[in-house]
């Protein structure tokens, strides 16, 4: 056997080996239901802030703690703590993914990712001199 | 309505360039493939006029949108999209590419710029080499179109009318002016691409991506020719040159993330730069595989596989930047614009095409019999260019993660430890690539004369040691992972140093290799100290601080500093000591101090870290970094409230009687006695009024005692009211409000002004070591390839 038959032996072997790690080490994309159900698992799960309820964000008693309530994709609205600080424009966001998993009633994120309406959308238009709209 | 304002005219010539340069492509394909197959040089000069026309056109492109834009002609979609009046124009560059159409249009203009280059040199080549560049410029300006073909839109046209891409617009008010265009004003440039490193960082990239279709239109012309190993020698620099632009490149993406992203680093694993780093990893395998076709002959098999998979790659790059499929995975990918299926289509075509070259020519593959010695250079180039191809594989899989979901239905996503997913997998690779760059050149090819290539190889050896260890000792580096790369990653610097100053004798002639493996020993030594040892020092130290956190989860990396207040901070003391507005930014300074030997905080320097106030596209928050040689701080906001918002103050009834104590947030006051003469200094009472004071003694935080003494009054005998007494200082005012008689207590209102934490700002500072080593390597790196190039084409 050539040196580089066992050379592409072991590369097929470890790149075997990558990619069932990279599954196994890998999150999904879920929704409350099913995050709430695995409590130990790390999910990423899509939503909408929802406005309605109150967000704490108290930079004086734990600048890395911010709460507010998000509505998944099949309406079922969750508590989150972000381990955060909160994100800038956060009220703008129109749709968020949370990465976390859940903690009893509460879902606790350690990373966001937020989708702001206007960097994707135009529907508006400006004047030079907004007086002149 | 007919609007007389328009530039209509500019619009027009965009579009026909736009035809011409597709229709041009088209013919220029056909025409050099005609004139290879049938030798024919009547098809040869119809080929060339077509790619000079091409070319002309696609400049013609380029020029008419910058004058559109650079005029701020908003009646065009694409400039209203991505400018406004308000934008400096130092960015108008960033606007030109801020768009799928614009970026597409730079790519495109590298590629004629390569063409025209190629035109000249290739000599025998021309036809087919030349037949493939028009055919993959084919495919992008098929991109650009914007035409309508059955209900299916092909590309997108940057040369678009406003009101055509927007009918609905039609309706506004601004609309019923004839002269719309002198009031219209664009949207504006996203604020995070309003930077210097972002007007050259995208180009770069681009032209990077761009050089990958040289060495593809060889290795294409090769096998339609059947000629497998002779296009090696003219496409062998163009792969080092793709590799020192698009190398730089890819870093100066880093470089922007690190000087004005706030996610804290210079690399963050993102889908995007993934893809750009991933045909660098082949790009650089490929280079490596042709110098050892030129010495020694290399299975053309893994020449052509590595070849192709670099161009592939860069497509694929360009299909999860641009289709959309990334979606809220990256932060930095474009818009949809419903391009995907188009996208995908030229992206097989060209996979498609490079699998069928091989597979049909394969069995004409001249075979490799002999086997090489494992001390023989050739055979460690050979396994790097391996481990370089696994590395990119590793990446891109976890990278494809959306694809994968889009074709299998499934849900994967990348861990939310995404960097520390990528770092750990990939640190193995780095160690054996960095051991393989700092022996490469002591082997020789064929075969190694062992007891010669240790003698040679010592002095390096030692130094490497001591280096590792000093650093392990000094920086607390003590994972063995880490350490073994310490070790891999200076051997890397000093054997190629050493190899430059003692075998070649210091000599520029010859040196582009160790001088590019010496700068990309000290990029990975940068990245391994600059990632390992960096530091968030800004864990929040505030009295604020309730400490009932005991939470695991928290990661604790932010600090609350309070106007005026200073906090420990790592080896500092920092303090928030306002903001400046200037235009849509604001500016917060933050001075950080340290304590001399006669224990007085002095001023080391002020950081300036910035909000960039963008009320279209959101809020941005940018770092500012203090840069040492030897270590960079660098400090973003998390938080800052930007509206100054009236804190109410409290209002509270309390009934008590002689002797209680009232608290406050700030103090507690004492009940003392009744004062049924009160010697108050209120001037509004008159002989027939009753009045009653209260003794209130009130401790400050500092148990400071102040008097205070609220009256209440029976004005005339019959009307209550009350006088109270205040505390300017603590913002406190007391109100003696009435008497129970029967219950012998009596009831006061205690108003509080509330503190004013409006100015305030959560920040977060991280020191990172060494990361001037990473820039410096990258530059090192870039120079010794750009050496080399120079001296292959002066050999040619």
């Amino acid at each position: 056997m050539k040196k580089s038959h066992i050379a592409l032996i072991i590369v097929i072997a470890i790149l075997i080996g990558a990619m069932v790690t990279a599954i196994n080490d890998s999150s999904s994309y879920a929704d409350f239901s099913e995050a709430f159900s695995e409590p130990s698992g790390e999910f990423h799960v899509v939503g909408k802030l929802n406005r309605d309820r109150q967000m704490i964000y108290d930079p004086v008693s734990n600048p890395d703690e911010f709460i507010f309530y998000m509505t998944d994709i099949k309406n079922e609205e969750k508590k989150v703590v972000l381990h955060k600080s909160k994100p800038q424009d956060f009220e703008r966001s129109e749709q968020i993914v949370l990465i976390g998993s859940a903690q009893g009633d509460e879902f606790h994120a350690n990373d966001i990712l937020m989708k702001c309406p206007s960097k994707y959308q135009d529907g508006e238009i400006t004047a030079k001199d907004q007086s002149q709209i | 309505m007919t609007y007389s304002g328009e530039h209509l005219l500019i619009g027009q010539l965009g579009n026909t360039f736009t035809i011409l340069a597709f229709a041009f492509s088209f013919l220029s394909m056909v025409a050099y493939f005609l004139a290879d197959l049938k030798k024919d040089d009547q098809y040869l000069r119809i080929g060339r006029i077509a790619y000079l026309a091409h070319s002309i056109s696609v400049i013609g492109m380029v020029a008419t949108l910058f004058a559109m834009i650079f005029n701020q002609y908003f009646e065009y979609h694409y400039v209203w999209q991505h400018s406004n009046t308000e934008m400096p124009m130092k960015y108008i560059f960033s606007c030109f590419w801020e768009g799928i159409e614009g970026s597409f249009m730079i790519w495109t203009f590298w590629h004629v710029i390569l063409g025209l280059i190629l035109f000249k040199s290739v000599k025998s080549w021309e036809a087919p080499v030349m037949s493939v560049i028009s055919a993959v410029q084919f495919f992008m300006l098929t991109m650009l179109l914007g035409v309508y073909v059955f209900d299916y839109k092909f590309g997108s046209n940057p040369f678009i009318m406003l009101l055509r891409e927007h009918p609905d617009f039609l309706g506004l008010p601004l609309f019923n002016n004839p002269d719309y265009t002198e009031v219209i004003d664009g949207r504006g440039l996203n604020p995070l691409l309003q930077n210097y490193w972002m007007v050259i960082h995208p180009p770069f990239v681009l032209f990077g991506y761009a050089t990958a279709i040289v060495p593809f239109a060889y290795a294409i012309a090769g096998l339609l020719r059947g000629k497998f190993i002779e296009w090696v020698r003219p496409a062998l620099p163009w792969t080092f040159f793709g590799i020192g632009v698009l190398g730089i490149g890819v870093l100066m993406g880093g470089a922007w993330a690190y000087e004005s992203l706030s996610f804290g680093g210079f690399w963050a694993w993102d889908p995007v730069e993934n893809a750009s780093l991933v045909p660098w990893l082949t790009m650089v395998g490929a280079g490596h595989l042709m110098l050892i076709q030129r010495k020694k002959g290399v299975s053309v098999f893994s020449l052509f596989l590595m070849v192709t998979i670099t161009f592939c790659l860069v497509q694929y790059a360009s299909f999860l930047t641009k289709s959309g499929v990334l979606g809220e995975t990256s932060v930095h990918s474009f818009t949809d614009l419903g391009m995907t299926a188009q996208l995908a289509i030229s992206l097989l075509f060209f996979i498609g095409l490079s699998i069928f070259l091989i597979v049909k020519n394969f069995k004409k593959f001249p075979k490799q019999d002999r086997e090489e010695s494992s001390t023989s250079r050739e055979f460690w180039m050979f396994v790097s260019a391996l481990v370089l191809l696994m590395s990119a594989f590793i990446i891109s899989f976890s990278t494809s993660f959306p694809v994968i979901n889009q074709i299998f239905g499934t849900n994967l996503a990348t861990s939310g430890e995404r960097i520390d997913y990528y770092n750990q997998w990939l640190t193995p690779f780095a160690i054996i690539v960095s051991f393989l760059v700092a022996i490469g050149q002591f082997l020789s090819y064929t075969k190694t004369d062992m007891p010669r290539f240790w003698k040679r190889l010592s002095i390096s050896l030692g130094l490497s040691v001591i280096v590792t260890v000093t650093m392990s000792y000094s920086m607390s580096i003590y994972n063995p992972i880490y350490v073994v790369m310490l070790l891999s990653t200076s051997l890397a610097a000093f054997a190629n140093l050493d190899y430059w100053a003692r075998i070649l004798k210091g000599k520029i002639k010859g040196a582009g290799p160790s001088i590019a493996h010496f700068g990309f020993g000290l990029l990975l030594l940068g990245i391994l100290v600059s990632t390992s040892q960096s530091t968030v020092i800004s864990s929040n130290s505030s009295l604020y601080d309730i400490s009932v956190l005991g939470d695991d989860f928290d990661n604790n990396e932010n600090i609350l500093l309070m106007l005026d207040d200073t906090l420990i901070m790592g080896d500092f003391f920092v303090a928030y000591r306002g903001k400046r507005s200037e235009d849509n930014f604001i500016h917060y300074q933050v001075d950080y101090m340290t304590m001399n030997e006669k224990g007085v905080l002095e001023l080391d320097f002020s950081l300036y870290p910035f909000l960039q106030l963008n009320p279209r596209m959101g809020n941005v928050a940018e770092p500012y970094t203090k840069h040492y040689a030897h270590k960079d701080i660098y400090t973003h906001i998390s938080y800052a409230e930007l509206e100054d918002k009236d804190a109410k103050p409290t209002s509270e009834e309390h009934s008590i009687v002689i002797g209680d104590t009232i608290f406050t947030r700030t103090s507690f006051m004492v009940f003392d006695s009744l004062d049924r003469n009160p010697q108050s200094s209120f001037k509004g009472l008159s002989e027939n009024d009753l009045a009653i004071g209260a003794h209130f003694t009130l401790f400050d935080v500092d148990t400071k005692a102040h008097h205070l003494e609220p009256l209440f009054v029976l004005k005339d005998r019959q009307y209550s009211m009350t006088v109270p007494d205040s505390l300017s200082e603590l913002g406190i005012k007391i109100g003696f409000e009435g008497i129970d008689p029967e219950k012998e207590n009596f009831k006061f209102r205690v108003v509080e002004d509330q503190p004013k934490f409006n100015d305030f700002i959560v920040m977060k500072a991280i020191v990172f070591p060494g990361i001037n080593i990473l820039w410096l390597g990258c530059l090192i790196m870039g120079l010794g390839t750009f050496f080399s190039v120079i001296q292959r084409i002066r050999r040619n």
